[in-house]
């Protein structure tokens, strides 16, 4: 395993957000984080990649506990596309690109030949040559997208965690980024993807873990775990989940269905799909 | 093309290098500063040929009153033009990069208001002490900084950068608060702060340097080691934590250098307003680029140039009368930076 992480707590000012979360990442392997607003998949995303302090449960990279690795030495281990990040003027692709190399770069150094070719091989790899000298500020969201990809590249850990990196991507966008991940994943790297859709989901993930309320509910394939049952006990919705011969997946949604009160937040285990 | 030839191999970016128009800057920045302090060392009462001016820096002069000008007067009032303008150029760029806000100045970490506090406590409560005026300066400029950063790094989020403004703005309001009860208890001796209050700087050889050249120094060394860690906060603290940088340590350590560098030039120049906000934005908007890297160095290369030049245009153009050059920077600089902002795109 790259990744196990185990009963993971977050407690943010005070306040439990993850009340137990369990994840596990092998080489190889494409696990996508699903679960509705607010179940505390970003957090958890937040907290097995270092950014955010754990109120209980372990993390470990490797054989290393994430309580004892250095920000730096970590930085070799995992690399983290964030939801939100930022677009500062005057910054152009290759720019932020090497910004993602800095793990390998000493604070006074300058970069080594080897570490340009590396920022190249990101920027080819993720998709974004032929804009390299364009400025961030004048990229459309698919290409910035695949900037933030290239940023985590060039730093060649062998784990990748993105966060939502598909939620204001049109179709060709998002499909974009779903393929890239999938064969980034196909190459032996270990990638996290924290992910609205569960269509995409199903068809790109390896395994699907699903969250509700700050807790892990269930981790599989996706066909064992997307189950009507669930879907309807997590997100409240009546749908079920497709996938046809060639591949495609396809959520059927019964938007307008009853499932159970809008107000009753709490999950059911009583409920059956029709 | 087919082929790569080992020439473009060689030629493939080894390093961050300079483009045409950054090269442009620094080499016409570079080129007004020599010819500033020439004019710096040659212009005033007396007229000084160059030559002669040569001979007294390389120490060929014989002794008499135009070596003394030069070395006794002129040179030290050169030096510490451009060592304010620099360190405030220094300390603005600082400040913009480590706070991702164009509008941030040394005004916001409380640097200001407390050095206008020391001066005025001096110039005001104790007359007599006026030698102590850089000192005191100097230390309230630091300590209304101090106070700043340990609001912002205290509690949850600590070194947040809205915490961080906020409390600065808050500490500068309380010193000039201080400031202006000091005025309006003594106004009779307020015109002698004036010269403080609007910024200037004076013909008084080393005395002031001698105070706070470690403290320049300690802020320039400084600001050097953070240049390359500021460019990693580009991309949000998020991205640079995530690669293993400590966003919050950098910003801390930017912020102490700006304030050991505003400080020091408030205690040589008094308070020199916008100078630390306007040069990295004229650097930004010449060279149309961001990195710190490029743009904290030249910030204080163009910093330099403009307090220099200023300061040789105030005390030559009226002459015997010398103008105040902070007011004087602010009316010939303004226009220069609203003319690059309408070309801005």
């Amino acid at each position: 395993m790259i990744l196990s992480a185990r009963d993971v707590q977050v407690e943010i000012a005070s306040t439990p957000i993850l009340h137990g979360a369990d994840l596990h990442v092998a080489a190889g392997e494409l696990v996508a984080v699903v679960g509705p607003n607010g179940a505390g998949k970003s957090t958890l995303a937040r907290a097995v990649a270092g950014l955010q302090r754990l109120a209980g449960g372990s993390v470990h990279w490797g054989e290393e506990d994430l309580a004892d690795l250095r920000p730096r030495r970590l930085a070799h281990l995992r690399a983290f596309v964030p939801q939100r990040p930022s677009v500062p003027a005057g910054v152009t692709v290759r720019d932020a690109v090497r910004i993602g190399r800095s793990p390998h770069v000493g604070p006074l150094q300058r970069m080594t030949r080897g570490d340009h070719d590396a920022v190249a091989r990101a920027i080819t790899r993720a998709g974004a040559d032929g804009f390299e000298e364009r400025m961030l500020t004048t990229l459309s969201g698919g290409e910035l997208q695949r900037v933030q990809i290239a940023v985590a590249l060039a730093q060649e850990a062998p784990a990748l965690i993105a966060d939502e990196p598909t939620s204001h991507l049109d179709l060709g966008a998002a499909a974009g980024v779903a393929r890239l991940l999938r064969g980034l994943a196909d190459e032996g790297l270990a990638v996290v993807l924290v992910v609205h859709d569960l269509a995409l989901a199903a068809a790109v993930a390896d395994r699907v873990v699903v969250m509700a309320a700050g807790r892990t509910v269930a981790d599989g394939p996706a066909h064992d775990v997307l189950h009507a049952e669930r879907i309807a006990e997590v997100w409240h919705v009546d749908a079920a989940l497709e996938r046809d011969a060639d591949g495609r997946t396809a959520l059927r949604v019964g938007w307008l269905n009853p499932t159970v009160s809008s107000l009753d937040m709490t999950p059911r285990k009583d409920l059956v799909s029709p | 093309m087919s082929s790569v030839s080992v020439a473009d191999v060689a030629a493939a970016p080894r390093a961050a290098r300079l483009s045409a128009r950054q090269a442009l800057v620094v080499g016409v920045a570079g080129a007004l500063l020599v010819a500033a302090v020439a004019a710096s060392l040659t212009l005033g009462a007396v007229h000084i040929p160059l030559s002669r001016v040569i001979d007294a820096l390389l120490g060929h002069a014989e002794a008499g009153p135009l070596r003394q000008i030069v070395l006794d007067l002129r040179l030290p009032r050169t030096v510490e033009a451009m060592a304010v303008g620099a360190a405030l150029g220094v300390a603005g760029a600082l400040l913009q990069g480590a706070l991702a806000n164009p509008l941030a100045s040394p005004d916001v970490i409380g640097v200001t208001g407390g050095a206008g506090f020391g001066a005025i406590l001096i110039l005001l409560v104790f007359p007599s002490s006026i030698a102590l005026l850089p000192a005191g300066a100097l230390l309230f400029g630091l300590v209304a900084a101090a106070l700043v950063f340990v609001v912002a790094w205290a509690g949850p989020n600590p070194g947040g950068i809205t915490r961080l403004i906020l409390a600065g703005i808050a500490i500068s309001a309380l010193f000039s608060a201080a400031m202006s009860a000091l005025m309006a208890w003594r106004p009779d001796r307020v015109p002698s702060a004036i010269f403080f209050l609007v910024g200037g700087l004076t013909t008084s050889g080393w005395s002031q340097l001698e105070v706070v050249w470690p403290y320049l120094a300690a802020g320039f060394a400084l600001a050097l080691v953070l240049v390359r860690p500021l460019d990693r906060l580009a991309l949000g603290d998020d991205v640079a934590a995530s690669l293993g940088v400590r966003p919050r340590t950098i910003r801390l350590g930017a912020g102490v250098a700006a304030a050991l560098l505003a400080a020091s030039a408030a205690a040589i120049a008094g308070l020199v307003a916008f100078v630390g906000l306007f040069v990295p934005h004229v650097v930004r908007l010449a060279s149309r680029s961001a990195g710190n890297w490029f743009v904290v160095p030249v910030s204080a290369l163009c910093g330099a140039l403009l307090l220099l030049a200023g300061d040789t245009l105030a005390r030559t153009v009226l002459a015997p009368i010398e103008l105040p050059v902070g007011p004087l920077m602010v009316v010939l600089g303004v226009p220069v930076f609203l003319w690059l902002l309408r070309r801005a795109t």
